[in-house]
């Protein structure tokens, strides 16, 4: 029915696939370890965030600890993560590259102070702040459940080498378009020249007055206490 | 001893670098990644002419108007879930699908006052009628909550599916289930993946057969 005999060297991850998904599970398991909920966002695809959470919750190996993870369902999951997550969160985005609200979420997650995760497919990778990229070469179910299988497993075998995992301390991703003294930030409540903005750090008010109009949700660039420039989908 | 230290000997004298654990993490995941794609390929060879056979089967009850009923626990109620997500996106044409476990409030009102032995069957009890399809997923092939489901599907005149895996488990031969769908694996893990395939090539036959006879 497939064309191939079962015994055809099966197409697996190749050496640098492997090697992503090793390094997203270390970093993960530090983070479980500091305490976070990963979120799990499968738009059009919502039984995968599903099974993500379940997965996490209650491990279907016997005597592996239950780990914390929320399907972003039933609504907006933009919102879901925004208005759920804490800082210091997972997000594993589960979807094709060129999806939208994926997109949108991915480049969102520095300002909330989120790690992210993307299980994705597709030619369009967008070079997102700093997400663990796993790709597939395609939306096969079954390739798609095995990745986060696969990355479960391997969360728990780095959680049982306490000694390796990255520190609580440790930076969440890096954003490519931020330089070091320049944070990004999430326009929580525009206030005239002045808004309320949410940071990793928490939320903190700002000037807004070389940026000119803001609205809610827009991304902009923080130094000392100053926006200076508007963030648009484009820029990352 | 770890948990896993019989799976990663040259840790358990406590790893303090990263590099070795990672190394060690990629080889174990391109080792059980083969392992999964060989079961799954193995599992659809295995099954194929049971699987021709159950999708011609429910693309007749569909096509006569009957409804698929799907459900299944834990990770297998995502799979009824998405077994639901396959069959649809083709408007006016798809089958009628729908998944027992998609509804909290039904689950836990029938959970709590009656129990989760209940879940299922009584939503087929609300639901089917005769010439439905229930199609029930069970990694184990023993929950009990779907063996009674497919017992009263059986029982209303449905068309009753498993997809089950440890062998097909107490699913396997069931008087009340008409096809199953086995996995020959004890790793819950590695027989999700492979019902994923299987679901998947499932649903393809589904929507061709019923194309196929819609087509005058």
């Amino acid at each position: 029915m497939t064309g191939t005999t079962p015994d055809d060297a099966p197409p697996g991850p190749d050496d640098e696939a492997a090697g992503r998904l090793a390094a997203c599970a270390l970093d993960l398991a530090g983070r479980f370890a500091a305490g976070a909920t990963l979120w799990a966002v499968a738009p059009g695809r919502e039984d995968h965030a599903s099974h993500v959470a379940v997965e996490f919750v209650h491990p279907v190996i016997v005597g592996k600890r239950s780990l914390p993870a929320i399907a972003a369902t039933g609504g907006d999951p933009t919102d879901r993560v925004r208005t759920g997550a804490r800082s210091g969160d997972l997000v594993l985005l589960v979807g094709p590259g060129d999806d939208p609200v994926l997109g949108d979420i991915a480049r969102r997650t520095p300002a909330w102070g989120l790690t992210t995760a993307w299980i994705g497919w597709g030619s369009s990778r967008p070079d997102d702040c700093g997400a663990h990229r796993l790709w597939l070469d395609g939306d096969a179910e079954e390739d798609v459940v095995r990745s986060y299988h696969l990355l479960w497993e391997l969360v728990h075998v780095c959680l049982e080498q306490p000694d390796v995992l990255p520190g609580v301390g440790a930076d969440p991703a890096s954003c490519p378009v931020c330089a070091d003294d320049l944070d990004l930030a999430e326009v929580a409540v525009p206030d005239g020249d002045r808004a309320v903005v949410r940071t990793p750090e928490g939320t903190t008010t700002v000037d807004t007055t070389l940026v000119g109009p803001i609205r809610t949700h827009d991304l902009v660039l923080v130094q000392a206490g100053v926006a200076l420039q508007t963030v648009t989908g484009d820029a990352l | 001893m770890t948990g896993t230290s019989f799976l990663y000997p040259f840790l358990s004298d406590g790893a303090r670098e990263a590099g070795p654990l990672l190394t060690a993490l990629a080889r174990s995941a391109r080792e059980k990644s083969d392992e999964s794609i060989r079961l799954a390929r193995r599992t659809l060879a295995d099954n194929e002419a049971e699987l021709v056979g159950t999708a011609a089967a429910i693309a007749e009850r569909t096509r006569a108007g009957g409804t698929i009923l799907a459900l299944g626990n834990g990770g297998s109620a995502c799979d009824a879930l998405a077994l639901v997500r396959l069959l649809s996106g083709r408007e006016g044409l798809d089958p009628r699908a729908h998944a027992l476990s998609a509804d909290p409030a039904i689950l836990t009102a029938l959970g709590n006052d009656i129990g989760i032995s209940q879940v299922f069957s009584r939503q087929v009890g609300a639901y089917g009628r005769p010439g439905d399809v229930a199609v029930a997923f069970s990694t184990s092939g023993q929950s009990t909550n779907v063996l009674d489901a497919l017992e009263a599907a059986h029982k209303t005149g449905m068309l009753t599916v498993a997809i089950a895996g440890y062998g097909g488990g107490s699913l396997a031969g069931n008087p009340s289930v008409d096809h199953c769908l086995v996995v020959e694996s004890d790793s819950v893990h590695r027989v999700q993946e492979a019902q994923a395939l299987l679901s998947t090539v499932l649903c393809e036959r589904i929507l061709r057969d019923g194309s196929e006879a819609a087509t005058p």
